[in-house]
C-alpha cells in the first residue's frame, strides 16, 4: 500500500530544505531572464537590479539580428546533428546487441568482453586522430563530422544487451515457427518489445549531444555551421566585454527550445535518464 | 541401404551445419556496421595516437620526424602539465563530494511522502538540461565582482566583494560550485531510484523499535545505500575528470593557468599550437590516468555483489 502523501508539520524541515534548495537552482536562470530585459547600463550597476526598471527588448533584438551570430542556423544544426547521432548510434547499437544477446557465433562473449574493456579507453585519446582524419576526408563543417565519428557507442550496445536478454525467448520462438528469420525476431519481435529500453537510450545520447562543446567546437570553423554551445562559447567571447545583457539573451534564448521539450516530456526524459544512468539494472 | 543412411546422415549434418552456419553468418551481418564504426574510429584512432605520440608532428610542418619517447620526456617535465593534473584532481575532488552530498539531501527530501514530490524532482533536474555555455555564461556573471549577485548578497553580512573567478586560489572552487548547480540532477536521479529500492518494511520496523528520523537515515539509508552512493562517486570522478567547457567558457584557464584542466591543455596544444604529436603523448597520458580510474570502478562497484 501506498502510503499517503501529506503536508503535515513533520515534513516542515523537508519543504523548507526543497524551497531553499529550489531557490538556489531557480534563481540564477532567473536572474539570466531577467538581466536580458535590461540595458547594459542596467546590468553594471551596483547595488545590481534584481527586475528590470525599464524592460527592454533590445539586447534579445541584437542577438538575434548581429551579421557574425545566426542563433537560428546553431539552433537548426545542434537538432540536426543530435538527432543524426541519436539515429546513427540506435542503428549502429541495436543490431550489434541483438547479435550479442541472442545469436551463437564464436567469439561472441570474447568481442563483447573486448568491448567493455574498450569503454576504459576515454574519447579524448581518440579526438587528434579522428580530427586529422575528418580534416583528411574534407568533413569539417559538415554534418558527418559531427553525427559519424562517436557513433559506435559501446555503452550503448552494452545497455541494450542488458534488455534484450531479458526479452522472453517463447516469443521469438514463436515468431520462429511462424517462419521469421533473424531480421524477422530482431525487427518485429525484439525491438517492439524493448521500446523503453530504445526511448531511454534515445534520450540519453541525444542530450549529451545536444550539449556537447569540444568536439563541434573543434570541428567546425564557419558561421553557419556552428552548434549552438560553440556558437555561445563565440557570443561570449566577442560580447561579454563591451554588452553583457547580450551574451545573458543568448543563453536564455539557447536554452528555451530544450526546456520546453522537457517540460512538454519530463516524465519520459526524467525515466530515460535514470534507466539509462542505471546501466540498465 | 546402407548407403542411403549415410548419406541421410551426411545431409542432416549438411542440414545443421548449414542452420549454424547461417546464424553465424547472421551475427556478423548485425554485427558489420557498428564494428566498422568501431574500428574506424575507436580502434584506427587509439592506435594512431599511440603512434603519433612518438613523432613530432606539428600540423603546419610537412616533415614529422620519429622522436621517440621525447614527447613523454617533455611532458614529465612539463609544468604546465602538471599544474593542470593538480588543478583538474582539485576540481574533481571538490565537484564530486558536493555534487554527492547535494544530490543524496535532495533525493531523500523528494522520496518523502509530501505533496509536490513529481514537481521538485521535474524542477531541481532542470539546470542538468542546459548546455555548459549557458551554464557558463550565467554563472561568470552571478560570480562577478564587482557587478555579481552573489557579491550583493554577501554584503549583507559584510563580506567584501570576493573575486570568484579572479583568485588563483578561489578559481576552483568557484567553477565546482557552478558545477554542482548544474550537475547534480543526474545523481540525484540514481540516488532517488536506489531509495525507491529500500524495502519500506525496514523503516517501519525500526520505527516501531523507536528509531528516530535520523536513527533510520544512519542506520537504513545509507549503509543500504552504499552501492549506490559508490556508483554516483565513481562515476562522477570520471566525467568530472573530462571537465573542460567551464573553464574554456567562464576562464580561459586563466587567471594565469589557475583553471587549465588537463582537456583544456590538451586543446591548447593540439589546436591552438597545433601541437599534434605531443598533443597525442598528452591525451595518451590522460587516458591512461582515466583507465585506472575506471578499473578502480569496475573493482569497487563488483564487490557490490557481495551486499
Amino acid at each position: 500500500m501506498k502510503p499517503e502523501r501529506s503536508i503535515l508539520p513533520q515534513h516542515t524541515i523537508t519543504y523548507v530544505f526543497l524551497t531553499l534548495l529550489s531557490l538556489f537552482v531557480v534563481f540564477p536562470m532567473l536572474i539570466a531572464v531577467s538581466q536580458s530585459f535590461m540595458t547594459n547600463q542596467e546590468v553594471n550597476r551596483w547595488p545590481p537590479q534584481i527586475i528590470p526598471l525599464e524592460p527592454t527588448l533590445e539586447s534579445i533584438r541584437t542577438v538575434l539580428t548581429q551579421q557574425d551570430l545566426r542563433l537560428d542556423l546553431w539552433l537548426r544544426n545542434s537538432l540536426i546533428a543530435a538527432t543524426g547521432y541519436t539515429a546513427a548510434v540506435l542503428l549502429l547499437c541495436a543490431p550489434a546487441a541483438f547479435a550479442f544477446a541472442r545469436l551463437k557465433f564464436p567469439g561472441n562473449n570474447l568481442l563483447f568482453g573486448f568491448l567493455l574493456v574498450t569503454i576504459m579507453i576515454p574519447s579524448q585519446v581518440t579526438l587528434i586522430p579522428n580530427y586529422l582524419l575528418m580534416r583528411d576526408l574534407q568533413w569539417l563543417d559538415t554534418f558527418n563530422a559531427l553525427i559519424f565519428p562517436g557513433a559506435a557507442n559501446v555503452f550503448g550496445v552494452f545497455l541494450l544487451r542488458q534488455f534484450f536478454i531479458q526479452v522472453p525467448t517463447d516469443l521469438e520462438e514463436a515468431a520462429v515457427l511462424d517462419g521469421a528469420g533473424y531480421f524477422g525476431r530482431f525487427w518485429h519481435v525484439i525491438l517492439p518489445l524493448s521500446r523503453n529500453a530504445l526511448t531511454a537510450l534515445g534520450i540519453f545520447v541525444f542530450l549529451f549531444h545536444y550539449n556537447d562543446l569540444f568536439w563541434p567546437f573543434i570541428v567546425t570553423n564557419s558561421l553557419e555551421t556552428r552548434t549552438l554551445p560553440v556558437g555561445l562559447a563565440i557570443l561570449n567571447s566577442s560580447y561579454a566585454g563591451q554588452y553583457r545583457p547580450m551574451v545573458l539573451s543568448g543563453a536564455v534564448l539557447s536554452s528555451i527550445p530544450i526546456l520546453i521539450v522537457y517540460i512538454i516530456f519530463q516524465r519520459q526524459i526524467i525515466q530515460g535518464i535514470t534507466l539509462t544512468g542505471m546501466g540498465g539494472r | 541401404m546402407n548407403h542411403s543412411k549415410n548419406a541421410k546422415n551426411a545431409r542432416a549434418r549438411r542440414f545443421s551445419l548449414s542452420l549454424k552456419s547461417r546464424e553465424i553468418l547472421a551475427a556478423y551481418a548485425f554485427l558489420a556496421p557498428f564494428m566498422a564504426f568501431f574500428l574506424i574510429f575507436v580502434v584506427r584512432a587509439v592506435v594512431e595516437a599511440v603512434r603519433m605520440s612518438f613523432y613530432d608532428w606539428h600540423i603546419l610542418r610537412p616533415m614529422r620526424p620519429y622522436i621517440g619517447i621525447d614527447n613523454y620526456l617533455e611532458l614529465v617535465n612539463d609544468s604546465v602539465w602538471w599544474i593542470s593534473l593538480q588543478n583538474t584532481i582539485v576540481f574533481t575532488v571538490l565537484t564530486v563530494i558536493g555534487t554527492t552530498i547535494v544530490a543524496l539531501a535532495a533525493a531523500v527530501a523528494v522520496t518523502r511522502p509530501i505533496r509536490g514530490q513529481g514537481f521538485f524532482r521535474v524542477l531541481l533536474y532542470m539546470p542538468s538540461l542546459l548546455s555548459v555555455g549557458a551554464v557558463g555564461l550565467i554563472w561568470v556573471w552571478l560570480l562577478n565582482t564587482q557587478f555579481g549577485i552573489i557579491n550583493y548578497g554577501l554584503s549583507f553580512i559584510g563580506i567584501r566583494p570576493v573575486n570568484w573567478l579572479g583568485d588563483p586560489n578561489l578559481v576552483i572552487p568557484s567553477l565546482s560550485l557552478t558545477t554542482i548547480w548544474w550537475g547534480f540532477g543526474f545523481p540525484m536521479l540514481i540516488f532517488i531510484a536506489g531509495l525507491q529500492g529500500i524495502p519500506e518494511q525496514l523503516y517501519e520496523a525500526a520505527r516501531i523499535d523507536g528509531g528516530s528520523d535520523r536513527d533510520l537515515f544512519l542506520y537504513i539509508t545509507l549503509p543500504l545505500l552504499r552501492p549506490t552512493i559508490l556508483f554516483v562517486t565513481v562515476t562522477g570522478v570520471i566525467s568530472h575528470f573530462q571537465v573542460y567547457g567551464q573553464p574554456f567558457i567562464m576562464t580561459t584557464g586563466g587567471p594565469g593557468r589557475s583553471s587549465y584542466s588537463l582537456i583544456f591543455y590538451l586543446y591548447q596544444i593540439a589546436w591552438t599550437a597545433f601541437r599534434m604529436g605531443y598533443g597525442a603523448a598528452v591525451a595518451v597520458c590522460i587516458a591512461v590516468i582515466m583507465a585506472v580510474l575506471t578499473s578502480v570502478q569496475f573493482l569497487v562497484l563488483s564487490r557490490r555483489i557481495e551486499y
